[in-house]
């Protein structure tokens, strides 16, 4: 049995620090998500590209297999997500981008970090990028139900992402006062992110439940049915298999109710598939990992 | 020699530069919020996590112990003095010479200067002098004894059982240590950005008094560390880390502490904010002595 201690230091650090947010809003401590948000999208994320790069050696072959696969796992979950959305006559900009983009961060990052190392880290990192420049841009569009460039130009991650490949591709090295400030920087990233989601479990006000938990429940077996079926198309295996399986049947992502709440979007609902696909994922996450590991 | 000083002291400028910017530009922080979280959540993980790796033998954990509490002896003595001489109150001034910035600033650089085994180094010495600082130093803010605080710090919690682990030589369960590991990694650059902040906040309110005290405290911090470690034969990390916290300025929670009981927070802010820039401009000398 093996496989039962090996599955517990994947998973139980995830359930711990989302306990802890839990526990911090039970107990009624303020938490600022905004603040936290801020400072994990705008100074955290960045850091912890650029650091996760430099600490592995990956082939640019690799890397550009993942960033195909996660391509075409978002363009699957569009496709289904769209057709679904129409065919039950839901609101296409309430419903779709919580459909689309899993929650591939929080959550996502230190599975694949905890079964993989590092060298998880960076895959899982590439497709979590996708997701993320994904949905502060096309999911933040259609929720507002407006395009704009601005949000794909002022996001620090693209810069970062462009760095990262850049010294990863030339081989560069950066110097050592740079990596040490961004390794430390990261390193809030996930644990912030869990905290902040174990609080938004406790503090979202969550409606039309019957509903919100078909759909969550919808969005966790879309997200296996693509991951597996992309990984067979594209012939992956090992770790970029199980990372793009992960990733994909994540649940609903927090950021998708943070527009649906900034553009009224129905956001009891979209807490609602949060909550239910998070608890869900609780449960069929040991699974899934039995299967890919 | 001067890159590798510069690898040490970068991340601190950086972080805590980011919280300034942050400060200054007036964006919402809540350091309560992110205190709270830095320090109640992040730095119990963060010591269990150091402490548990076993770069640290229990018997170097209290060799450490035993040399900052003969720092922390004679900061009290030179305080004692130094207000006495200068007629300065005690409730507002003593608590300055005993209560370091030994996290904030003091961790990050026991980590890069020192690796793994001077972060635990580095937090064996910043339990104690928080311990020391929310009980003594507490008291003195409050002009009566109080305890209570110190039952209430997870922190203490989690030593002590990281010092089962340490003590039996034994490994933590795998998913232990990756969740504190995990967790841990929310402390420093909290701490640092927080740092940036509160400094952004405050503003230097000027009698000379005051500067006078702040460089009291740091050349004593200095001379006071480096006398401690040639004395008990220090070498290497243990060596580094003693001095770097004890030549640490003045804790920032000291202005939390005089807010709260009411004690002179100008005072307190202008000698938080001085020592710690002059601090950060001596930081490369206080490198070129330890590395």
């Amino acid at each position: 049995m093996e496989i039962i201690p090996q599955l517990a230091a994947i998973i139980t650090p995830v359930f711990i620090c989302v306990g802890f947010g839990v526990m911090w809003a039970k107990i009624g401590t303020p938490f600022d998500s905004d603040l936290i948000t801020s400072l994990v999208y705008n100074i955290g994320v960045p850091c912890l590209i650029l650091a996760t790069f430099q600490k592995v050696d990956i082939s640019p072959g690799a890397m550009a297999g993942i960033a195909v696969a996660a391509i075409a796992c978002y363009a699957a979950f569009t496709l289904i997500a769209f057709a679904t959305v129409k065919a039950l006559r839901l609101d296409v900009p309430s419903y779709l981008p919580s459909l689309m983009f899993p929650l591939t961060g929080s959550m996502g990052l230190p599975v694949c970090y905890f079964a993989f190392g590092d060298e998880g880290l960076a895959l899982a990192i590439v497709y979590f990028t996708f997701g993320a420049i994904g949905s502060f841009t096309i999911g933040a569009a259609i929720a507002e139900g407006s395009w704009s460039i601005r949000n794909l130009v002022r996001a620090p991650v693209i810069y970062a992402i462009a760095i990262a490949v850049t010294l990863q591709l030339t081989g560069g090295q950066m110097p050592k006062w740079i990596f040490n400030t961004t390794d430390l920087l990261g390193g809030m990233v996930i644990p912030a992110q869990l905290v902040a989601l174990g609080v938004s479990l406790l503090q979202l006000k969550t409606g039309g439940m019957a509903r919100s938990a078909f759909l969550g429940v919808f969005r966790l077996a879309m997200g296996v049915a693509v991951g597996f079926a992309v990984a067979a198309v594209f012939n992956l295996d090992g770790a970029a298999r199980a990372i793009v399986i992960i990733q994909s049947a994540m649940p609903v992502a927090v950021s998708s109710y943070l527009f649906a709440q900034k553009f009224n979007r129905k956001p009891e609902e979209v807490a609602g598939m949060v909550v239910v696909s998070t608890a869900v994922s609780f449960v069929t996450l040991p699974l899934l990992l039995l299967a890919v590991l | 020699m001067l890159l590798k000083i510069f690898s040490v002291i970068a991340p601190v400028f950086i972080c805590a530069g980011i919280g300034f910017a942050w400060g200054r530009m007036g964006r919402p922080f809540d350091t309560r919020m992110v205190g709270a979280l830095a320090l109640n959540l992040g730095m119990p993980c963060l010591a269990f996590s150091a402490l548990t790796k076993l770069k640290v033998s229990p018997e170097a954990f209290a060799e450490m112990a035993g040399a900052y509490a003969l720092v922390l002896a004679c900061f009290l003595v030179v305080g004692l003095i130094c207000i006495t001489v200068m007629k300065l109150p005690a409730h507002t001034y003593l608590p300055v010479f005993t209560s370091s910035n030994t996290g904030n600033m003091g961790l990050p650089l026991c980590l890069f200067a020192f690796g793994p085994e001077g972060l635990a180094l580095g937090i064996c010495i910043f339990v104690l002098s928080s311990l020391f600082s929310f009980t003594v130093g507490w008291s003195i803010y409050a002009g009566r004894v109080a305890a209570d605080v110190f039952y209430n710090n997870p922190l203490i919690y989690a030593v002590a059982v990281a010092l089962v682990f340490m003590t039996t030589g034994t490994e933590p369960p795998v998913w232990l240590a990756n969740t504190t590991r995990l967790m841990g990694g929310l402390a420093i650059p909290l701490m640092l950005i927080s740092l940036g902040v509160a400094i952004s906040n405050m503003r230097a309110a000027g009698a000379g008094r005051i500067i006078i005290v702040c460089v009291i405290k740091l050349c004593a911090g200095f001379s006071v560390g480096y006398g401690i470690a040639t004395l008990l034969g220090f070498e290497g990390a243990a060596r580094g880390a003693l001095i770097i916290e004890a030549a640490m300025p003045v804790a920032v929670h000291n202005y939390m502490f005089a807010q709260r009981f009411n004690r002179n927070t100008a005072d307190t802010a202008s000698m938080i904010l001085i020592s710690t820039v002059i601090s950060l401009a001596t930081l490369p000398f206080l490198m070129l002595v330890v590395l």
